[in-house]
């Protein structure tokens, strides 16, 4: 009884066994899509909707990508939106400094035309998105560098301060908290 | 006159203070030690994380007031507290407390500054006493990243570009995959043993080539029958096996036990047929339990039975 149980858990095991073998193929071939996906994305060629629909979180941050590269900002922010409800501190900051680099081009596009009113709210979302990158990994260099960008696109200062704390409470609007200035360089 | 009394006096004062602080001794102070423990204070850039470490001992009975601490969150315009965390230790040489603050500073200089943290006041309760520490500020200096002159490049001002996610990782479905491959595998060339599959170990299809061979034999070949199943005994036994030695072969192979009985009318009916007194006539029957017992050493011969 107990060698005809051993044969039959024999055939059992060998059967799992080949169940979860056909499982992680089919789990490769899928990841290996969605690497294709990825690379397609990256080296500048879009993909179809159906694509996305199951697709892995890395898929549509490189979709993000792809379309802030090409000036579709609106699509681009929508996507990284979705992508901010993501676990994963890595990935979140990785998230919030996409964001803020699609706001930044935003932001240096209009300041670079002119439109400076346009500008400074999106100057104030990219520092934001910025620290939040930062404060989830301190050691992002690459949020570190545009958040200086940021910064001296839109420098902050600190509120002028008359000494008298009592005025200072009184007074209703701050003074020039922000200083806008688009650096072009030395002469 | 009067100022030699005058001085008597001071010098007696003085002496009653120093008796007085000799006895008191150090056990009754409040605030035993207080240490801050700080990092360098210089080489940061925007982002960058500093800790402070405090390390107080206070006699036993008081209290830190957790409201005195710095609360989370942003401290100024360019300072961010992210973490703040107190361990409290009872001992017998009074309280400790040690009190961690994790900084994170966003200040964008032009070129090397110095900014402080700021200083707080540390509170502690003892009966509605209240004792103050003050904590004082830190300095240290910050440096930019970017050269003062705005580097540009074709899109206009120099900045870092986005992060594109890395491809995803398959080690370990691979893992996974290899796992299942080498057990499935393994039983495989185990079960391909048990049933004869792999040249070079006949052992373990001695029945099967018996079987195949009883197949197409019909009763006219009944000594060709009894021969093969024979030559399987002796095959699997490694030496002819006999009715009076059966004992024998269950020794060397217990798994066919089970068929005791059929053996036994296996061996009796061979000896009755080559060597009896040919009175009885084969059955269909007869052969038919031949090939049913060669069955069922096949299966055992396959760990199936």
């Amino acid at each position: 009884m107990i060698r005809k149980l051993k044969h039959w858990l024999l055939w059992a095991t060998l059967a799992i066994a080949l169940l979860v073998t056909l499982t992680q193929l089919l789990q490769l071939y899928g990841l290996a899509g969605q690497n294709r996906l990825i690379g397609q994305l990256l080296a500048g060629k879009d993909v179809s909707g159906d694509d996305l629909a199951t697709s892995a979180p890395e898929v549509r941050m490189a979709r993000a990508v792809y379309l802030s590269q090409h000036q579709r900002y609106d699509e681009a922010l929508a996507t990284l939106n979705l992508l901010l409800q993501q676990s994963g501190s890595v990935a979140q900051a990785q998230t919030r400094y996409n964001l803020g680099n699609l706001y930044l081009r935003q932001a240096m596009e209009k300041a670079q035309a002119g439109n400076i009113n346009e500008a400074m709210p999106l100057l104030g979302l990219v520092k934001q998105a910025y620290r939040e990158a930062l404060t989830l990994d301190s050691d992002f260099w690459d949020a570190k560098y545009n958040l200086e960008v940021a910064m001296r696109l839109l420098p902050e200062m600190d509120r002028i301060t008359s000494g008298d704390g009592q005025d200072d409470l009184n007074q209703k609007t701050q003074l020039w908290t922000t200083l806008p200035g688009f650096p072009r360089g030395l002469p | 006159m009067q100022a030699l009394q005058r001085t008597r006096i001071c010098v007696a004062s003085a002496m009653v203070v120093i008796l007085l602080s000799a006895c008191s001794g150090t056990s009754n102070q409040a605030l035993r030690d207080f240490q801050l423990q700080t990092p360098r204070p210089f080489g940061y850039v925007i982002g960058d994380t500093i800790r402070h470490r405090i390390l107080i001992q206070i006699r036993s009975g008081m209290a830190l007031e957790r409201s005195s601490l710095p609360g989370q969150g942003r401290l100024n315009r360019w300072l961010q507290l992210n973490e703040v965390s107190v361990t409290e230790q009872d001992g017998s040489d009074g309280k400790k407390y040690q009190i961690d603050f994790l900084y994170q500073q966003f200040y964008a200089p032009l070129e090397v500054k110095e900014l402080s943290i700021p200083g707080f006041m540390l509170r502690f309760q003892q009966h509605g006493q209240t004792l103050e520490q003050p904590v004082a500020p830190w300095p240290f200096t910050v440096a930019p990243l970017r050269e003062l002159v705005v580097r540009q490049d074709q899109h206009g001002e120099y900045m870092r570009p986005d992060q594109a996610p890395t491809l995803l990782d398959d080690k370990e479905i691979v893992q996974r995959l290899l796992m299942a491959l080498t057990v499935a595998t393994g039983i495989a060339v185990r079960l391909a043993w048990l049933y004869g599959y792999l040249p070079g170990l006949p052992q373990r299809s001695v029945f099967k080539r018996a079987q195949r061979k009883l197949q197409n034999l019909g009763l006219q070949q009944l000594p060709q029958a009894l021969g093969a199943l024979h030559a399987a005994f002796n095959g699997l036994h490694g030496k002819p096996v006999f009715l009076h030695k059966l004992a024998e072969f269950y020794q060397s192979h217990p798994e066919y036990r089970s068929v005791a009985e059929e053996l036994a009318w296996f061996f009796d009916y061979s000896n009755c047929y080559f060597f009896g007194d040919a009175s009885t006539m084969p059955q269909e029957n007869d052969l038919q339990k031949i090939k049913t017992l060669c069955l069922h050493c096949r299966e055992i011969e396959r760990g199936s039975r």
